[in-house]
């Protein structure tokens, strides 16, 4: 029996159970270290919630034979892209099937968070790391000179040492911000709240309504347009194997501002023409909604100190347009793993010896691309015409192309033309199209 | 030193179940399963008693493997070992089979290391018999005390408990010799938060799981289905009573319609029964 002069060490402790979490767990206890996996919920990932469709590429990087393991995805993404509303009804989609989407394994998957997030923790518990739930880290424990030596639990005898904790705890980042890696709190303005609903319906409606030609294709798409009331903001679509992902994603700072009603700005989107159709008939399982840091590189702390690591979204690992934060986490949490290991060979755990962590995570796309996005979550901010003006534009533009309404040709590109200009003034919108390009690509 | 030992029993937690509306089943997937509350309850006391007398809490539960879980939460909320009885042999018992088992490795651990107090919740929430408890008091002769809300003293030298039960109308106090049998309700303890170097004890354990065979001290003829005269025909829901007649108040004023309330009252004979009628 423990007694209270008997400390509980472990060789490496990672906080929260989510992607990153059980990656970095997994990958250490393979190495053979003896890692504590401290999860305030119930069950791994159980606060974690998201829209979703989750990338294999990164969990191949980690358990290469992770189809052998039967993991609980739903379909595969099979189509992919975008839907664009109109305000009139309208809906234009540009998606692409076949091709690399057809591969198998397929390179994203539906998921539910609840059910995933359990399996892949229990691929770490396979490997050794004791997952230990129901139970907050609240603070850390340092050494005289300030170096992270362990953590303090909200449990009566709850302090566990460790010579590296690697921190995971997710979007509200309040570990992070008490060892001082980031001087903030989450600012609305550079958080999305995103509210989904889970609506079950029988496979083969799901097939018909989605022109999807059996279980094994599934479609995931970005919708734009008349769903978040032209603020800056994007919709989705998913389909499982018998339910449907609906749900969209706003600032947080315009939901306050404007006093919007997640629940009624979601109903809207539902009741769009070209939506409710396609949810008629389902019935509610879920409606559940999450936080998503999308302040991009601009909001990303410091990623390390003495004794400690911070990865996935509590360190905004987020690529808002491209839908990638799980495959940031679980990529990571791997090279958060990898540093460590190597500390645990050197016996050094300095912040100079941990600064490898950051090293690895420029070798790779997460540091990389947050980087070339650094200007992206702002440009949305200003430029809200692609959520309302250009999806319109597109729809109007499709529309007149191809109906013949009796008139000469010219009249109808003046006509479409005229449709753009209604929305946007000629130069504002090349400007647009420019200020993206300067945003994605990181000019 | 004081040895409790505590019968818990995994159930589905029914605070958000739902039953299939055409076959009248519980809908059991994605349902979670817990410790059943009183269960809990009655754990949290014993291990409030060992803490105070000095001694140790058994669990014992039976089940499938997947209990394995509940004996761990037990071991996380202070039990010190844990028996699963779980054999194939025992499935489909009814509270008359569950009773025998229960009774039989009950008196089995007594011989090996004698009881001073075993502890039942005072039912479970998925069946709502509360007979297994008084069941195992009657096979082995123990004085039983049901519906416990605060055990007062345990008394190893005088050998004795004091314990409150409620009843429908007042507090009883009773006293029993020891070993008794005692079943709980939920305010005999609060289920605590429980220490981290007991949950990660818990996290690890294994029980030691007994069998038909391997505890030889069953009766074939009186475990699982054979030994469960108990059988269910259906299954449903009560329907939902019936609206009441409303007699409105604003159309024909409160002193008319507490006339007509008490005339119908009186007509349906209910006043009479309750008030010798109105006169």
């Amino acid at each position: 029996m423990n007694t209270q002069d008997e400390k509980i060490r472990f060789d490496a402790i990672v906080v929260g159970a989510g992607l990153a979490g059980s990656t970095a767990a997994m990958m250490m206890a393979r190495a053979g270290l003896n890692v504590a996996l401290i999860e305030r919920g119930q069950k791994a990932g159980g606060k974690n919630y998201f829209g979703g469709a989750i990338y294999t590429h990164a969990i191949g990087e980690v358990l290469p034979d992770f189809m052998d393991r039967k993991p609980p995805f739903e379909r595969p993404v099979t189509e992919a892209g975008f839907w664009m509303l109109s305000k009139d009804g309208g809906l234009t989609k540009m998606t692409v099937q076949g091709g690399k989407l057809g591969a198998e394994p397929a390179d994203a998957y539906m998921a539910s968070r609840a059910v995933f997030d359990v399996w892949w923790a229990e691929q770490a518990q396979r490997e050794g790391a004791l997952l230990i739930p129901k139970t907050s880290v609240v603070d850390f424990i340092r050494d005289s000179a300030g170096q992270v030596i362990g953590v303090s639990t909200d449990r009566a005898q709850g302090d566990v040492y460790a010579p590296v904790v690697i921190i995971c705890e997710g979007v509200n980042n309040l570990l992070t911000q008490k060892l001082g890696l980031i001087d903030h709190d989450l600012e609305p303005a550079h958080v999305a709240l995103a509210f989904k609903q889970v609506i079950a319906l029988p496979m083969d409606t799901i097939n018909a309504r989605f022109g999807l030609p059996d279980e094994k294709h599934g479609l995931a798409a970005s919708v734009l347009g008349d769903v978040s009331l032209g603020l800056p903001g994007m919709g989705f679509v998913y389909t499982n194997n018998t339910s449907v992902s609906v749900g969209l994603g706003m600032m947080l700072d315009a939901v306050v501002e404007y006093r919007l009603k997640p629940y009624e700005v979601l109903q809207r989107y539902l009741r769009h023409p070209a939506i409710a159709p396609l949810i008629k008939g389902g019935q509610l399982m879920e409606y559940g909604a999450h936080l998503i840091p999308e302040g991009g590189y601009r909001d990303m702390p410091k990623l390390y100190t003495g004794g400690a690591m911070v990865a996935g979204d509590a360190a905004s690992m987020v690529n808002a347009l491209h839908w990638e934060g799980t495959n940031m986490a679980i990529v990571a949490g791997k090279l958060a793993a990898e540093t460590a290991i190597e500390a645990h060979k050197q016996g050094d755990f300095s912040a100079q010896a941990l600064s490898q962590y950051e090293a690895r995570l420029k070798d790779r796309f997460i540091l990389k691309d947050m980087k070339q996005y650094r200007n992206f979550a702002r440009f949305l901010e200003t430029h809200p015409e692609f959520m309302d003006a250009y999806p319109g534009f597109i729809n109007d533009a499709l529309g007149q192309f191809f109906s013949a309404y009796g008139m000469p040709k010219k009249t109808l590109f003046k006509n479409i033309l005229g449709s753009l200009t209604s929305r946007r003034q000629l130069f504002k919108a090349v400007g647009d199209m420019l200020s993206m390009g300067r945003a994605v690509m990181g000019w | 030193m004081f040895h409790a030992l505590v019968a818990i029993k995994q159930v589905p937690d029914t605070t958000n179940i739902r039953i299939d509306p055409e076959t009248g089943n519980l809908v059991r997937e994605g349902v979670p399963a817990i410790m059943n509350p009183y269960d809990a309850h009655a754990l949290a006391s014993a291990v409030e008693w060992k803490r105070k007398l000095g001694g140790k809490v058994t669990v014992v539960s039976m089940g499938p493997a997947s209990f394995t879980v509940t004996i761990r939460e037990a071991v996380e909320l202070g039990a010190d070992a844990g028996y699963l009885i779980s054999d194939r042999k025992f499935a489909g018992a009814d509270t008359l089979a569950t009773s025998y088992v229960l009774a039989a490795v009950i008196q089995s651990i007594h011989e090996k290391d004698p009881i001073d107090v075993v502890f039942f919740g005072k039912q479970a929430i998925d069946g709502d018999t509360a007979q297994v408890g008084p069941g195992v008091a009657v096979r082995l002769d123990l004085p039983i005390i049901t519906y416990a809300v605060k055990i007062r003293d345990i008394n190893l030298a005088k050998r004795h408990i004091v314990v409150e039960r409620k009843t429908e109308r007042w507090t009883e106090v009773v006293e029993a010799p020891l070993p008794a049998l005692v079943t709980c309700e939920k305010e005999i303890a609060e289920v605590p938060f429980a220490p981290l170097p007991d949950l990660i004890r818990s996290l690890r354990y294994e029980p030691e799981v007994l069998t038909m065979e391997s505890t030889g001290i069953f009766d074939a003829e009186h475990v699982g289905v054979r030994g469960s005269p108990t059988v269910v025909f259906k299954m449903g829901t009560p329907p939902l009573p019936e609206a009441g007649e409303k007699i409105n108040s604003r159309e024909i004023g409160v002193e008319a319609a507490v006339a007509t309330a008490f005339a119908k009252a009186d007509a349906a004979g209910i006043l009479s029964s309750v008030l010798g009628g109105v006169k």
